[in-house]
């Protein structure tokens, strides 16, 4: 047993699992709320749903984040809202735009896309690192958050960070060999794949819906009962 | 043993003191001086002139005589032989001449059949216990052995045999460090490493498909100079010449830090000579000299000639992801059917689920009706 076998252990057989566990554990999720039932329209439409859901996405990702003083949410706490803001970026430039990410996309899916220079991926991945830990430690010290916080959110938050430190350290060649922290790399990232439907994690999916939902309640433009 | 020591061997023939000079300095080179044992601290105490590390490696072959050498070859495909008649720093016919006296190799030795086996039998009688062993290819102890035999024994008895008398193995190319292309999945004959199977004798494995000869002739000349094998890794492989990735070392590493990848092999970034990692390459986790020592006497290299590593010198490497295939692509993803069964499983339970919890409510609000 050395780490090439850990390695060929994590980005096999347990990649496979894991990724079938979170396409089964999502569809079971997702099927849920579903069936938790739709509110009927008791009051004809004056506007129409599907435009509305559509402006709700684009205000979402085109306006709000180039005007956040807008928003209660953040004179309530800013750092909080960018610090939010900052790590979603991050994660989805190192996840979607980063080269190694990209080439495991397209052995899914099939076909791959342009990618940014390892510096600037870089770069995201630090600044993604260091907001974690900044929403850790305001997560530690903000009263109303402690109050709130179980041991899935904080299970969350390391889940997320162990895959995201370790890949760090990998690109960087730092400390370890690299097969070590490949390996490391590739557990963390099946233990998260098993953990996402089981917690909040799954709001990655679940935002887009209640997105839509939200828009199109306020496209109806119809007098709620 | 020959009586003769290297050095009056060598004189014998006519080798004038400056060509021995020069020999001394290629094993030196060969050895890899960044990494020499313990004794170097000593020898440095003692000798006031820089070039210490010549006097040792000068010092020894005055005083040491010729390495006897048994070479098998079991499941191979002779290619790291091949490779070691390409061998530049010491050249083979250098090494074969002047430092080691090969007493059994397949392909090299003019006897063939009985004649070779008894000089075999000879040698391994004659050296018993300072010989070192070579084995090229992998043992396949499957099924009594049936599938590598020669001269009607097995691969296992052979290595055996020739094992129980050396001094110590060195396993030359992957398929006898690692098992090699034979155990690659299904691995049909069994095939395992000499290190598997030999568990009593010091291994050196020199990984690669094939070895790099000079990495061979490095451990060789090691041997014969220090009387002991050099520094090993996890995988028994010699530190001076795996301690580094081929990442480490490429040529083409700052276009894989600046994001500039080839795509296909005839692209304009295949011209340009950007990064191979997009095309497979797999240097990031292969631990080997490639990069730093190059081949046929430091040309070129695979990558530097536009391949993308295959990761020739790790174990596993023919079952460890496609060779034209990303190195962070999963080895291992679920077929769409598996998918849609998994995705078919969720729905089913989360209906299931669904329909229990409003069977469960209909039945509670009736009950308080």
């Amino acid at each position: 047993m050395n780490w090439t076998n850990v390695l060929e252990f994590a980005r096999g057989p347990f990649f496979k699992v894991a990724l079938l566990v979170f396409v089964g554990g999502m569809v079971y999720r997702l099927v849920r709320i579903i069936l938790l039932g739709w509110h009927k329209d008791l009051v004809p439409a004056k506007g129409s749903k599907v435009v509305g859901a559509f402006k709700s996405f684009l205000k979402g990702i085109l306006i709000w984040p180039f005007i956040p003083w807008v928003k209660n949410t953040f004179k309530r706490n800013p750092l909080i809202y960018i610090a939010g803001g900052l790590f979603h970026l991050g994660l989805f430039v190192v996840l979607v735009l980063g080269t190694a990410h990209m080439l495991v996309w397209k052995s899914l899916l099939g076909f791959g896309w342009a990618t940014l220079p390892l510096p600037i991926v870089d770069w995201m991945a630090a600044v993604t690192i260091v907001v974690m830990i900044m929403l850790f430690i305001n997560r530690l010290i903000n009263p109303v958050l402690k109050l709130i916080s179980g041991p899935a959110e904080w299970l969350n938050l390391l889940f997320v960070f162990l895959p995201m430190v370790t890949g760090y350290i990998m690109t960087h060649h730092l400390w370890f060999r690299y097969e070590v922290l490949y390996s490391l790399h590739m557990l963390a990232v099946d233990v998260l794949l098993i953990w996402i439907p089981l917690s909040r994690i799954s709001h990655f999916m679940f935002y887009f819906f209640s997105k839509a939902i939200h828009g199109a309640d306020f496209g109806k433009r119809a007098v709620e009962p | 043993m020959d009586e003769k020591s290297i050095f009056e061997e060598m004189k014998g023939k006519g080798l004038s003191r400056r060509d021995f000079l020069k020999f001394s300095g290629a094993v030196a080179g060969a050895i890899g001086l960044t990494q020499l044992p313990p004794l170097e601290g000593q020898v440095q105490a003692a000798s006031p002139r820089p070039n210490h590390n010549l006097s040792r490696v000068t010092r020894a072959l005055e005083t040491k005589s010729r390495l006897p050498v048994i070479w098998l070859e079991l499941q191979d495909c002779a290619g790291c032989s091949e490779a070691l008649t390409r061998s530049q720093s010491p050249t083979l016919g250098n090494l074969v001449l002047n430092l080691i006296t090969v007493e059994y190799h397949e392909t090299l030795s003019a006897a063939a059949g009985f004649q070779a086996e008894d000089a075999k039998l000879a040698a391994m009688k004659k050296y018993a216990g300072q010989y070192i062993l070579v084995v090229e290819g992998s043992v396949s102890p499957k099924d009594g052995g049936i599938y590598c035999t020669i001269g009607g024994r097995s691969s296992v008895d052979i290595l055996n045999e020739a094992a129980a008398g050396a001094a110590a193995i060195i396993a030359t190319g992957n398929c006898s460090a690692f098992g090699g292309l034979p155990k690659a999945d299904p691995n049909p004959t069994g095939a395992v490493s000499v290190m598997e199977l030999i568990k009593d004798k010091p291994i050196v494995n020199i990984a690669g498909c094939p070895a790099i000869p000079e990495v061979f002739t490095g451990v060789v000349a090691h041997f014969l100079v220090f009387g002991s094998l050099p520094e090993l890794d996890h995988l028994h492989r010699p530190k001076t010449f795996y301690g580094n990735t081929i990442h480490d070392r490429c040529l083409r590493r700052p276009f894989y830090e600046a994001g500039k990848f080839a795509l296909s092999f005839d692209d304009e970034g295949a011209k340009q000579g950007w990064c191979l990692y997009k095309l497979g390459c797999k240097g990031p986790t292969t631990y080997n000299a490639c990069a730093s020592m190059k081949w046929s006497g430091g040309l070129s290299f695979p990558v530097q000639s536009g391949h993308p590593c295959l990761g020739c010198s790790e174990p596993n490497f023919w079952d460890g992801g496609g060779f034209y295939q990303g190195q962070s692509a999963p080895l291992d993803k679920p077929t769409l059917t598996a998918a849609g069964i998994a995705a078919a499983a969720g729905v089913v339970a989360g209906v299931g689920v669904a329909v229990a919890n409003k069977a469960q409510k209909k039945s509670a609000e009736h009950e308080e009706k």
